[in-house]
C-alpha cells in the first residue's frame, strides 16, 4: 500500500464504503459496529476452520487470498475463493452451530476482520440497523449463490471459464490453477487448454 | 389462512399481534389451477408466496430438459427469490403440479413493513439466512452423496411428496434419471429408513 495510511486503516475504510452499499452508515456506528470485530492474522497455508469444528466467525478479508473445499473421496472440491473484501466462513456450520463439513485454507497471508456467533447476535439486538444491513447483505449473497448455481448447471465448460477469466482477470496471476478448475467443475487438463486457446486469440 | 402463516412466521420471530396485522394487511390472496405458470423465465418475480394449499415446482430449460430446481407445498415459501430480490429477470419459472392458494406479498410492501417494524426486519434477514443456507446445503448434497444417498435422504425428509409429485420430476429434482429414480424406489422404497446410514 503506497498511501500514507496504515493498510488496517485502509481496509476498514473500505469495509465501511462496502456496507454502506447496503444501507447509510456515520463513522460513528461504523466504529461502533467495529467494537464487535476481532482481527486474525494467519500465514500462507494455514487452515482457517478444520472440518469438524463449529465454525466460530465471519470473516471479511482485509488482504489475501482464501479458499474453502469439501474433501470428497480423496479429492478436494474447492466451492469459494476469497480476496480483499469477500465474505467466507463455514456458513452452515456457523448458522446451525454443528460441526463444519468444508475447510478453509490460507493460499497467501491473510488477515481477516471476524466477528463471533455471540457478537453478531449481540451487534443484531443493539444496533436496529444491524438488521437491515444484514438482511441487504444476505440478499446479495444469496443473489450471487443463486447466479453461480444457475451457472454451473446451465453454462458449459468453454462458458464457464471465459466467463470467469473475463471478471476474475487478477486471480489467474494469484491462485494455483488446479484451484480455479475445480471451483469452476473443470477438469485440470481442459482447463490448460483453455487457457492456451484465450493467449492465442 | 393466516393461521398457517402466523405459525411458520413464529418459528423465526415472535411477532405481537399488532406487528403480524402490518404484514396480514398487506398479503394478497392468490389462487391458481393445476398445471398454470406462476411466473415465466425471464419475467421479474414481483411476489413472495406462502403455500396455504397446493404444490408448485420450480425449473428452468437445458435445451429440450427441464431441470426442478424446487418443489414447494404447504407450509413453504414459494418464489423466484433471487428475482424477487434483486428485481433483475428469473432464470426459473415456477408452475403448480396441484390446485394451489397462496398468500403473497409485494417487495414494495415488504419495504414499507421492514421501515415500520425492526422485528419484521428480523424476519426477513432470518429468512435471507434460510435461503442462503438451502443454497448452501443443496449444493454440498449434490457435490457430497451420490444418488442413492440423495433419494434415501429425501424419502426421510418428504415421505408425502412421492405420492403427489409425478415421478419424472422429482427424478429431475434429484438430479437423476428416471430409471435410476425407479430403481432406487423398488430397491430402497419398501424398506424402513434407519437413518443412520447417512448421519454425518
Amino acid at each position: 500500500m503506497s498511501n500514507s495510511k496504515s493498510p488496517y486503516a485502509a481496509a476498514l475504510d473500505e469495509l465501511h464504503r462496502y456496507f454502506a452499499r447496503f444501507t447509510p452508515l456515520s463513522k460513528q456506528e461504523f466504529n461502533e459496529f467495529l467494537t464487535y470485530i476481532e482481527v486474525r492474522e494467519f500465514g500462507k497455508k494455514c487452515i482457517v476452520i478444520p472440518a469438524g469444528e463449529v465454525e466460530r466467525y465471519v470473516n471479511v478479508v482485509a488482504w489475501g487470498l482464501v479458499r474453502k473445499y469439501l474433501p470428497v473421496r480423496n479429492r478436494e472440491l474447492t466451492i469459494q475463493i476469497a480476496t480483499e473484501g469477500h465474505i467466507i466462513h463455514s456458513d452452515i456450520s456457523f448458522h446451525y452451530r454443528t460441526p463444519s463439513n468444508c475447510i478453509i485454507e490460507t493460499i497467501e497471508p491473510t488477515v481477516f476482520f471476524s466477528i463471533t456467533y455471540e457478537n453478531l447476535q449481540e451487534a443484531y439486538d443493539r444496533f436496529p440497523k444491524a438488521e437491515r444491513l444484514g438482511r441487504l447483505l444476505l440478499s446479495d449473497l444469496f443473489v450471487k449463490k443463486d447466479t453461480r448455481y444457475f451457472d454451473q448447471l446451465r453454462k458449459d465448460t468453454r462458458e464457464r471459464f471465459l466467463d470467469y477469466v473475463r471478471n476474475h482477470a487478477e486471480m489467474l496471476q494469484r491462485v494455483p490453477q488446479k484451484y480455479i478448475a475445480s471451483y469452476l467443475n473443470i477438469k485440470p487438463e481442459t482447463f490448460s487448454r483453455l487457457k492456451h486457446l484465450t493467449r492465442k486469440s | 389462512m393466516l393461521e398457517s402463516l402466523r405459525k411458520y412466521v413464529s418459528g423465526y420471530v415472535a411477532l405481537t399481534d399488532e406487528e403480524f396485522r402490518l404484514l396480514a394487511d398487506k398479503i394478497i390472496v392468490r389462487s391458481f389451477d393445476r398445471r398454470e405458470q406462476l411466473l415465466r423465465i425471464g419475467e421479474v418475480e414481483k411476489y413472495m408466496n406462502f403455500v396455504v394449499q397446493g404444490l408448485a415446482r420450480m425449473y428452468f430449460c437445458k435445451g429440450k430438459a427441464e431441470l426442478i430446481t424446487n418443489i414447494a407445498g404447504e407450509g413453504e415459501l414459494l418464489s423466484s427469490s433471487a428475482s424477487f430480490l434483486s428485481g433483475t429477470p428469473s432464470h426459473y419459472c415456477i408452475e403448480t403440479l396441484e390446485p394451489t392458494t397462496l398468500l403473497s406479498i409485494t417487495r414494495d410492501h415488504l419495504d414499507e413493513i421492514y421501515q415500520q417494524s425492526v422485528r419484521i426486519e428480523r424476519l426477513g434477514r432470518l429468512l435471507t439466512t434460510q435461503f442462503v443456507m438451502q443454497k448452501e446445503e443443496w449444493e454440498y448434497e449434490c457435490i457430497r452423496l451420490d444418488a442413492r444417498e440423495r433419494f434415501t435422504r429425501f424419502m426421510e425428509r418428504n415421505p408425502a411428496l412421492v405420492t403427489r409429485v409425478p415421478q419424472k420430476y422429482l427424478a429431475s429434482y434429484l438430479n437423476m434419471k428416471p430409471e435410476t429414480f425407479s430403481r432406487l424406489k423398488s430397491q430402497l422404497g419398501k424398506r424402513p429408513a434407519t437413518g443412520k446410514l447417512f448421519a454425518k
